[in-house]
């Protein structure tokens, strides 16, 4: 590709100057017509609008990370013993440890849904907040071996009685 | 910087850093360093999360400089040189150096974002709609960066780089709204939420505002400074593909003389 164009002459002697580049590229294309780009572009845009639609609507609810407990056992009998993420906020009250873990209740709109699970939860599991257990059904309760803490995009001082200043300063 | 006339290199940028670079990288210093001490000394405890809320300044800062900062001018400047009234090589290398430096504020943010998932959700990672989709952007974007190392003419690299790099920006949506569309163990938006009532309070999110405004700043020079490493690298790309094309002439020159001999 890069070899210098074959000389009929030899060059003359060895302490010559080299020859001048050749240019390295050929004269650029003829422009495309507006009217063909102009169609390339709308093929792209609807391509690009199209995957992004697939993606967010084909996809729809596969992508979802869990199933609230009241979908959970709407849909119990299709379920079986499959595993799957099952969401629910831990009722008050209801914790109580086991031998091999932990015992509590999750709820989801009107439906309460018992949880047995293996192994010690996460330092932020407790009740009122919203947890996700990994697991299947075992009769009517939810056999898990793990717990995920889902906590809110909302934050608010433990303390707000120490802190008044807009600024960031304690008092 | 005096003309160079002795060799068939082009004159030299300007080497020096300038002064706007130093001052930037200054400030941004400056505001991460005041960033760290709110955060971790001034602010208070969370109500649930306690100590382990600190990390909301510094992750969602991240994702902010990796996914719209970066990523959002790598695909405004690949636009700007698709489109034939704009067309110049300065957005193409400020595209290739905005998704270099986004390259890293994603792997932060993934990094970070997988130390404040330990403790709260109980596990490094979950393969949940925002957690994926951001992963997927990163690896979209190495893509992008493996396509420019490709050997291609500078017109036709930037060209093709552009095309991949709007068609991994749709992604950014997606990571974006993914906490609305899917159910994610990801928490969604405090501040652009769809209410766009930020639920953080006091202290905590004038020290988020400012967490935000420290890693901008660093992302702005770090920004000018691989623009920069970009012009050079291109300045001396330049000079080196001619010096090996002399030398490969010369070969041709020597076999040619050797076979006439």
């Amino acid at each position: 590709m890069t070899t210098a164009p074959p000389s009929t002459s030899p060059p003359a002697g060895g302490g010559d100057p080299p020859e001048p580049l050749p240019p390295r590229r050929p004269a650029a294309k003829a422009p495309t017509r507006p009217s063909h780009r102009l169609r390339y572009g709308l093929v792209g845009v609807i391509l690009v609008a199209s995957f992004a639609f697939l993606l967010v609507k084909g996809l729809g609810s596969a992508l979802d990370f869990y199933l609230t407990a009241d979908q959970a056992v709407a849909q119990q009998a299709s379920l079986g013993s499959k595993t799957f993420n099952l969401e629910g906020t831990v009722e008050p009250g209801s914790i109580h440890p086991t031998p091999n873990g932990v015992d509590f209740v999750v709820a989801s709109g009107s439906t309460r849904l018992e949880v047995d699970n293996t192994g010690s939860p996460p330092q932020l599991f407790e009740v009122g907040i919203p947890v996700i257990a990994v697991g299947h059904f075992s009769g009517s309760t939810f056999v898990s071996d793990q717990i995920l803490v889902k906590h809110s995009s909302n934050y608010i001082a433990k303390y707000p009685g120490r802190v008044t200043a807009p600024n960031g300063t304690k008092r | 910087m005096s003309p160079d006339t002795t060799t068939a290199h082009p004159p030299a940028p300007a080497v020096r850093t300038s002064w706007t670079v130093r001052i930037v990288g200054i400030v941004a210093l400056a505001a991460t360093t005041i960033t760290v001490w709110l955060g971790l000394w001034v602010t208070p405890p969370d109500q649930v999360q306690g100590d382990l809320v600190r990390l909301v300044y510094i992750h969602p800062g991240l994702a902010w400089v990796a996914l719209y900062l970066a990523f959002g001018l790598a695909a405004a400047a690949s636009l700007l040189y698709l489109w034939p009234r704009t067309r110049s090589l300065f957005w193409d290398r400020l595209a290739a150096s905005a998704v270099e430096v986004g390259v890293v504020f994603n792997v932060c943010t993934l990094i970070s974002g997988s130390i404040w998932g330990r403790p709260t959700w109980g596990v490094w990672w979950a393969w949940d709609a925002r957690l994926t989709s951001t992963a997927v952007l990163l690896i979209l974007f190495l893509g992008y960066m493996a396509l420019r190392r490709v050997p291609a003419e500078p017109e036709v690299r930037a060209k093709r780089s552009a095309f991949v790099a709007l068609f991994a920006a749709v992604d950014i949506p997606i990571v974006h709204f993914s906490v609305l569309w899917w159910k994610t163990l990801h928490q969604g938006a405090t501040v652009l939420n769809p209410n766009l009532s930020p639920t953080i309070h006091g202290s905590m999110a004038w020290t988020l505002l400012l967490g935000f405004v420290a890693l901008t700043l660093v992302f702005v020079w770090m920004l000018l400074v691989r623009y920069r490493i970009g012009v050079l690298e291109d300045w001396l790309g330049v000079g080196e593909l001619d010096v090996a094309l002399r030398e490969r002439q010369a070969e041709g020159a020597t076999v040619d003389e050797g076979e006439a001999a």
